[in-house]
Order: C-alpha cells, then structure tokens, then sequence
C-alpha cells in the first residue's frame, strides 16, 4: 500500500501512477473523508486553472510594433551614417581646397590691371582662360597621377573599413540571440 | 490567412512580407503578456519588455530553424528576457535546484481572508500574481499557454521532474489557501 501524499494526488490528477498505484489511490480516497477533500479541492484547483483568462495588451500594441519594425528596417545604421557623413565631408573638403587653390591661383596670375581693362568681358574671359589652364595643369600629367593615386588609395581604404564594417553587422546579427 | 502556420508565416516574413509578422504578434501578444505580467508583477514592464522580445525575435528569424516550435522558441526569449529584466532589478534570482528548493509560505504570509473574493477565478488570480516567478511562469505555460511538460522543461531550461516539482508546489498551495477560504465553504 502507497503512501498517499501530496506527491501522490498530484500525480494521480495528472494520470502519472500506474494502474496498481492508481487503483490504491482510489481506495485509499474513498476511505478517507479528509483526503478526498484534499482531492476534490486540488482537482478542482486544477481545473478553474484551465480555464483562466488571459491578460490583454493595450489597445494599439501591434500597430505601434510593427511601426518600429518597419522604421528599424530602413534606418541606417549609425556606425553607416557616421561612415557616409565622413566620407563626404572629406570629399567635400577636398573639393573646396582645389576650388580654393585654382581661384587663388588665377587671381595671382590675373592681370593687375583689370579695373583698368577696356571691358568686363574681357577680365571675364582671362579669368576662365586662368581657371582652365590651372585645372589643365592640375589634372594632367604628374597632377593627374598624384592626385588618382590619391583618390585610389582613399577608395581602397574607405572599401576596406567599409566591407569590415558590413562583416561585423552580419555577424553580431547571426550571434545577437543564441537562442 | 489566419488559419496558416507558423512557419508558413515565418517563411512568408522571411521572403519579405513584413505585415505577416502581425500575425504572429496577435497570436502570441496576449498569452506572452499574462506570463511577462505573472513574473515581473509589473504591467508596465511586462509591456515593454514584450516589445523588445517580438522585435528581437524579428531580428532573430534567420537564426530559427524550425527544430524546435516557434512557439516554444519564442516563450524561450520572453522567459529570459524577464529574468534579465528581474536581475537588473537587483531581484534574487536562484540556480535550479535552489529554485526547486525555493521556499514560499504564502500561508504564513497572507491571510487566506486577504484573497477573499466572490469569484473563485478571481481567488486563484490572485494567489498566482504572489507565487513566485518561476512557479507563476509554470502555472501561465502549463494551464494558460497549454504548453507540454517537456516543452515547458525546454523553455526554462530545467529538467521535466523539475517543471514537475514546481507545477505540483504551486498547485498546493493554491489549493491549501483555496481550502483556508470561506469560498471551499461553497465550493468542497
């Protein structure tokens, strides 16, 4: 004869005891006035637990999600925005340096007589002429090849960090959740 | 399209349609929440950290290979993510077996006159909002969830004679402050 104990009940509410142990429980409950009571109380426990209600979320709660989602798919990274906005900068920068320097150049080389020159146009054109052959001499030759040196290191390093940078996303992706 | 699976949803969101994971967020969003609300006793929280474990899981389904159900791998984050929650709140959170040991003497600490209610399903409500985390975790996946032992077992990370042991405690004691009551009166 088992010992009917809390273990017991539980066991037999769940359909856990073999049929020899079962049929000692059934005995053993019919017996006692106390230990059905026991029962009845766990069974019915049991059962007003199947049937409780589930707590509900506020109204809105999957719109608002889903909101996010969808911001979150086409927001840049910041470690990107951070990688566009420098390179664009320097690119910029380096544009407005030449800019700079050409202009500079041709007005050093412009003649110092344009207030007196016979006409606007004519100060125009030399201007234009200046700006041209700077740029000429800037972008050709030894120019050209420093300057696409220049270029084609930056690109190869900014490729670089770049493709790192995409590496390191991926995988914090894939290992993110070990679940 | 209501009526698909899981993982047709999944494999649908997976190829791009994003609006499916709606489907899923309704699926789940309520049973999670009782199990985050039960655990964390905070409907605020619960709320919150219910976002993070959907969004997470968004970001996270390329890695689920359909090995397991989704739904057993979905409660899995919402699990832990409560118990982080619970740790960053400086609360005590136990190994397995100390948990398995873990000590609740409702009885002793309330009246069954505090838990005096009309309505029986009201009285058992109550009674699983004080049980502790795990065990209200156990009582909302094994009755409200209808999740398995083992599946239960899966999601918590503990042994099934565990989830065992735990099931039955809190059973007991919500029957033994069910019997104190003046509703057994009625009732038994």
């Amino acid at each position: 004869m088992i010992r009917i104990t809390d273990e017991i009940l539980n066991k037999y509410l769940d359909g856990d005891l073999s049929r020899e142990e079962a049929e000692q429980v059934k005995s053993g409950l019919r017996a006692s006035e106390e230990l059905m009571k026991q029962y009845n109380a766990l069974k019915l426990v049991h059962q007003k637990l199947f049937v409780m209600k589930e707590d509900e979320v506020s109204p809105g709660f999957t719109d608002t999600l889903m909101m996010q989602i969808v911001k979150r798919k086409f927001a840049i990274p910041k470690q990107q925005k951070y990688f566009i906005f420098s390179i664009a900068t320097f690119i910029t920068l380096l544009c407005l340096v030449i800019l700079g320097l050409s202009i500079s150049a041709i007005i050093s080389s412009a003649p110092s007589s344009i207030g007196d020159s016979k006409s606007v146009l004519v100060s125009v054109t030399n201007l234009s002429d200046g700006l041209v052959k700077t740029l000429k001499h800037t972008f050709s030759g030894k120019g050209l090849s420093i300057i696409g040196s220049i270029f084609s290191f930056l690109i190869i390093i900014s490729g670089y960090f770049f493709f790192e940078m995409q590496k390191r996303a991926k995988t914090s992706l894939g290992n993110g959740q070990q679940l | 399209m209501r009526n698909l699976s899981d993982q047709e949803i999944i494999d649908s969101v997976r190829k791009g349609n994003d609006s499916d994971y709606s489907i899923i967020i309704n699926r789940y969003k309520n049973k999670a929440f009782s199990m985050l609300k039960r655990m964390l006793k905070n409907e605020f929280d619960a709320e919150e950290i219910l976002q993070d474990c959907f969004l997470k899981a968004y970001n996270s389904l390329i890695n689920f290979k359909g090995e397991a159900k989704f739904s057993t791998w979905f409660y899995r984050i919402v699990y832990n993510s409560a118990l982080t929650k619970l740790s960053s709140q400086k609360r005590k959170i136990e190994s397995e077996m100390s948990s398995v040991e873990e000590h609740f003497d409702l009885q002793s600490e309330h009246n069954a006159d505090d838990f005096e209610k009309k309505d029986i399903q009201e009285f058992i409500q109550d009674i699983i909002k004080k049980l502790p985390e795990r065990h209200s975790a156990i009582i909302t996946m094994f009755y409200l969830n209808e999740m398995s032992i083992e599946e239960i077992s899966d999601v918590m990370g503990i042994s099934i004679s565990n989830v065992k042991v735990m099931l039955h405690r809190s059973r007991n004691t919500l029957r033994d402050l069910f019997l104190k009551s003046k509703l057994s009166e009625e009732f038994i």
